[in-house]
């Protein structure tokens, strides 16, 4: 394949779940192929920002990754993150039940600004290379997703093992559902970062 | 896939729009004289975020004086001092901050990518103050030099 770099669109997708799930680890792993020690690696403040490109069939998307602070003093200030955004991950850790059942606030929150069926969703269950004896089972959230209507995945940003195919098939379903971007996105020519991320102000989710 | 890393702080370019902005600080007027650490944190990052100078400069005050109350809020506080000092353009206030917080968290790939931010902006700052007195020097010249003229004339 040989990606140009005319940018078909820019998609805007947010990282949410507890603090300590691992989001800016599935973050890192998937944008630079990088795995940090917990000892290396901080809370985030508020949210943190990455950009990279993703090119499939020939074209060239770009994802602006909001990556957003788990932490509870950081959790009022978190409405304002989801303007424009095509796509929310909702991460839980697989060695903690907590965190699967802290979900539910975390898809009210997604309901809540992002009130289109549009926007998609996908639920990741990080950390499955843990051995752990209360490791929630993945049929349980897989049921979970479906009950939810959400994508659903497990994966290690330790292993690497399904932190590709997770960002993959949450970006080709925006891809599959024009709605969510023809509208806003150029469909030619570049987007600053700038633009892309106020492009949304205003509004709330694309949708 | 990457394309690499690119300095960025959300916080500081997305503002809030008007009537969030006015929901916290109603919050935090409707708790003095004792607003609770949470509330003045939330009306101090939503004015820090906005593009009004004067709402940047009392987010920074108000920042300062949870920094001073709260050791456990220290890193955020440092974080969006350095913010609120990037915006308002005040460069070496911001890197004195940010600095702070590197020193407690070496490693802090957001606190570094703020910082790349800074010293790109006193980079651009210290290339325009050099083409100014450049430009100074070179108008000196010109004068000293119809001055010499005159005079010699």
């Amino acid at each position: 394949m040989t990606p140009t770099s005319e940018i078909t669109a820019t998609f805007k997708i947010l990282l949410i779940g507890d603090s300590n799930v691992g989001k800016s680890s599935i973050i890192r792993r998937f944008t630079d192929d990088k795995f940090l020690s917990p000892e290396e690696t901080n809370a985030t403040i508020g949210v943190d920002f990455k950009v990279t490109m993703y090119d499939v069939d020939d074209k060239r998307y770009k994802l602006a990754i909001w990556d957003t602070a788990g932490q509870e003093r950081f959790r009022t200030l978190t409405s304002s993150y989801y303007r424009g955004a095509q796509g929310v991950i909702l991460a839980y850790d697989v060695s903690s039940r907590e965190t699967f059942e802290n979900l539910e606030n975390w898809i009210e929150e997604v309901n809540t600004y992002c009130p289109s069926d549009d926007v998609v969703k996908m639920i990741v269950g990080n950390k499955i290379d843990k051995e752990t004896e209360e490791r929630v089972p993945r049929k349980e959230g897989f049921e979970y997703a479906r009950k939810h209507q959400t994508l659903f995945l497990e994966c290690s940003a330790k292993t690497k093992v399904g932190v590709q195919q997770a960002v993959e098939e949450l970006v080709n379903k925006i891809i599959d559902t024009p709605s969510l971007w023809r509208k806003s996105s150029p469909t030619k020519g570049t987007v600053s970062v700038d633009e892309s991320v106020t492009s949304g102000l205003g509004s709330g989710c694309a949708c | 896939m990457s394309d690499g890393y690119l300095p960025y702080a959300a916080d500081a370019e997305q503002s809030l729009s008007a009537d969030e902005l006015l929901v916290l600080q109603r919050q935090y007027e409707r708790e003095l004289p004792q607003a609770r650490i949470q509330t003045k944190f939330n009306y101090a990052w939503g004015l820090i975020k906005s593009p009004n100078k004067r709402e940047q400069r009392l987010g920074v005050s108000l920042m300062h004086d949870i920094y001073n109350e709260k050791a456990e809020r220290k890193r955020e506080c440092l974080y969006y001092l350095a913010i609120g000092y990037y915006k308002m353009g005040e460069y070496s206030n911001a890197r004195v901050h940010i600095e702070q917080l590197l020193a407690l968290e070496p490693n802090n790939a957001q606190a570094r990518s703020l910082r790349e931010l800074i010293d790109e902006k006193v980079a651009r700052d210290g290339m325009i103050g050099l083409a100014v007195s450049g430009g100074a020097v070179a108008l000196l010249g010109i004068v000293a030099a119809a001055i010499f003229k005159k005079r010699s004339n």
